[in-house]
């Protein structure tokens, strides 16, 4: 039996919203998943680019607006079935995406730039 | 190759949902995948297990011969294949052999709950209801939080026509998932047919609970309308309480007679009995065991 | 710009196969953990247990969703002074030292052999075998304190912090890979060893260590409990507005 664990949250208008926990964990996953995908090819594009310092940072949070630009724009009219902010999309993991841009932007500069 | 993807999904999503969709899978099987179960990589295993189950309600014995021997083949010896075969001399009716098997299961993993479950099913196939309740209990004092077994014992109780205790039972799943409107409405359910002020009176609020959580849900509507009439003609109620009742009554008429504006279009007559009404509508039923399907209300996904 | 030009050599030779090691580390460290952990067969009384205990979670959680008669009921089965579940049950007081229990001490064991020993044999192995030389650059600027950071094995006072070391480059890549593995294995594997941890911690507290305790613990929550019938305003509720 598949168990659907629910979670319940009260809304400022008193009303009672049911999540249900499972639906919630997929959806975190595919955030990150995203997340991750996208630090990785713009820690590379970043690296090959070579940007250095405060430009290759700045790179980063350019291209979490880009994809969060896109997210929203793909979902415009069904977030709310979603997450509750669709501010979530920006800030998921959004430190943790940045250490992996931070290891593939290196990457990529050491490839090309360094020797 | 497309079929073969298109089979893999459906067969998975079975698994997940614990849709017993037994001939179509057999079916999937037997044309689809039957001749490139190795391209399903470690995957076929579960699937073989899948089929072979699916099989036993179809009465394929040939698939289930099959899937039986690649299982055995891959792992002898093991619990899950020994369960399996013992499930099928169940389809076949040898419930003895069956029993043999899992008291061997047992007698070397007790804690495996799905054969003790087994066994009940065993006396519940024999009809043997009151001896399968007796065991469920027992069962039930020891795995105290099994839903799985709290749904099945109440619906053993309705069987034996004990709804007070079927009710006890159906509060204990309320307990742990208090968000399905299913398991309210089958609790009021209960309680109406328990038949006292005090359990009709309960049934109104859970019929109006799962009403809130489900609007859609017309059962809920109809029962909420019944209790509510049920309370309104009752002698024994105060008479403030019976106006109260009269104002749900006239409520839920409303909302029904909207309700069959909508589906069906204008009232033909005008003094139709609300009875009628929601029997024109030809409520599109949820079967029984919808609430064993788990259909759950999923707010997001 | 570029005040430091490095071998070319160190780019195939030294670069590269550190940051494949690592990964290839992290996959087959996720094998073998599948390899050689056993689901560990939970005691009967121990199941017994804890589904008592979670029923009387779910009790004290969603009792507000039962009438008040079936909620008091219930406590009373759990909480009664003199017949009461979580009262009567009497359970043998748990070794004091998990050291006692072999079965925990192969799993410690098992993880210590998965996740910290490996780590460790190639961080020294890389070490050794690339120590003295510089590998790489990060290509933003760092403060003189990430120095012994980052240049382990590298005594230069003069040299820009942000140069890195062969066995820095390792250890970063250990700790930045970790999103990658969850990308490449799956959500839940064994390669990230701090969500091993985690788990470790939460697998514990979910296991009853102390049957006693924990019986007592849940008859005081329990005992405290109002019970507050989430219903008792439902029809008014419901009928002050139309339901299409």
């Amino acid at each position: 039996m598949s168990e659907t664990k629910v979670r319940k949250s009260k809304e400022p208008s008193g009303e009672t919203i049911v999540l249900s926990d499972t639906a919630m964990r997929h959806n975190t996953s595919v955030l990150s998943f995203t997340r991750t995908t996208v630090s990785v090819l713009s820690g590379c594009s970043a690296g090959i680019l070579g940007l250095t310092s405060l430009y290759g940072f700045l790179f980063y949070f350019v291209t979490a607006l880009i994809l969060w630009a896109m997210l929203v724009v793909k979902n415009h009219n069904s977030w709310q079935k979603f997450l509750k902010s669709r501010f979530t999309f920006l800030t998921h993991s959004l430190l943790g995406g940045l250490f992996t841009y931070i290891l593939f932007w290196t990457f990529s500069y050491g490839m090309v730039h360094v020797y | 190759m497309n079929f073969i993807s298109e089979a893999r999904a459906f067969l998975k999503k079975c698994r997940d949902e614990n849709d017993r969709q037994s001939s179509k899978i057999v079916d999937v099987y037997r044309d689809v995948l039957s001749d490139s179960m190795k391209s399903l990589g470690d995957e076929r295993w579960v699937v073989y297990e899948q089929v072979a189950l699916a099989s036993f309600d179809t009465r394929d014995w040939e698939v289930s011969k099959q899937c039986l021997q690649q299982l055995s083949h891959q792992y002898p010896g093991s619990h899950r294949i020994r369960k399996l075969k013992a499930m099928q001399l169940e389809a076949l009716g040898a419930y003895t052999d069956a029993e043999k098997i899992y008291d061997a299961l047992l007698a070397e993993d007790e804690a495996n709950s799905s054969v003790h479950k087994r066994k009940i099913a065993i006396l519940k196939a024999q009809e043997l209801i009151p001896e399968a309740i007796e065991k469920l209990c027992e069962y039930l004092k020891k795995f105290q939080s099994d839903q799985e077994a709290w749904l099945e014992l109440s619906n053993l109780y309705i069987e034996e026509n004990d709804f007070p205790k079927a009710a006890f039972c159906m509060e204990e799943l309320l307990l742990t998932s208090p968000h399905n409107h299913l398991y309210h409405q089958r609790y009021a359910e209960l309680q109406y047919l328990i038949g006292t002020v005090d359990s009709v009176e309960l049934a109104r609020a859970y019929f109006a609970q799962a009403l809130k959580f489900n609007p859609q849900n017309k059962e809920a509507l109809f029962g909420f309308c019944s209790a509510a009439q049920w309370l309104a003609s009752s002698t024994k109620l105060a008479s403030q309480k019976k106006k109260d009742n009269q104002k749900y009554l006239t409520w839920a008429i409303d909302q029904i007679k909207t309700l069959y504006q909508k589906e069906i279009g204008a009232l033909e007559g005008k003094d139709v009995a609300v009875e009628d009404l929601m029997a024109k509508l030809s409520i599109k039923a949820a079967p029984e065991d919808e609430v064993e399907a788990n259909g759950e209300q999923k707010k997001a996904d | 710009m570029v005040d430091l030009v490095l071998d070319r050599d160190i780019r195939i030779w030294v670069f590269l196969p550190i940051v494949l090691l690592t990964f290839l580390l992290g996959v087959v460290k996720h094998y073998v953990s599948i390899l050689i952990t056993t689901t560990r067969k939970p005691e009967l009384q121990q199941v017994y247990d804890s589904q008592a205990l979670i029923r009387v979670r779910y009790l004290r959680e969603n009792g507000k969703f039962l009438p008040l008669k079936s909620f008091l009921m219930r406590k009373h089965y759990f909480n009664d002074e003199d017949s009461g579940w979580l009262k009567t049950q009497n359970r043998p007081a748990p070794a004091s030292n998990p050291m006692q229990d072999p079965g925990m001490m192969t799993e410690m064991l098992k993880g210590n052999l998965i996740n910290v020993i490996p780590m460790i044999v190639i961080g020294g192995w890389i070490n050794w075998t690339f120590s003295g030389f510089l590998t790489t650059k990060v290509p933003f600027p760092l403060t003189l304190r990430f120095k012994p950071m980052l240049q382990r094995g590298i005594e230069l006072v003069s040299l820009d912090a942000s140069w890195v070391s062969s066995a820095s480059w390792y250890f970063l890549n250990l700790f930045g890979l970790r999103s990658i593995y969850a990308l490449v294995l799956g959500e839940d594997n064994a390669a990230d060893s701090t969500d091993a941890m985690q788990e470790q911690m939460t697998g514990a507290a979910m296991k009853i260590t102390d049957p006693k305790a924990a019986f007592k613990a849940e008859w005081e929550a329990l005992e405290v409990v109002e019970h507050k019938w989430m219903l008792a305003n439902v029809e008014e509720d419901l009928c002050s507005k139309p339901l299409f």
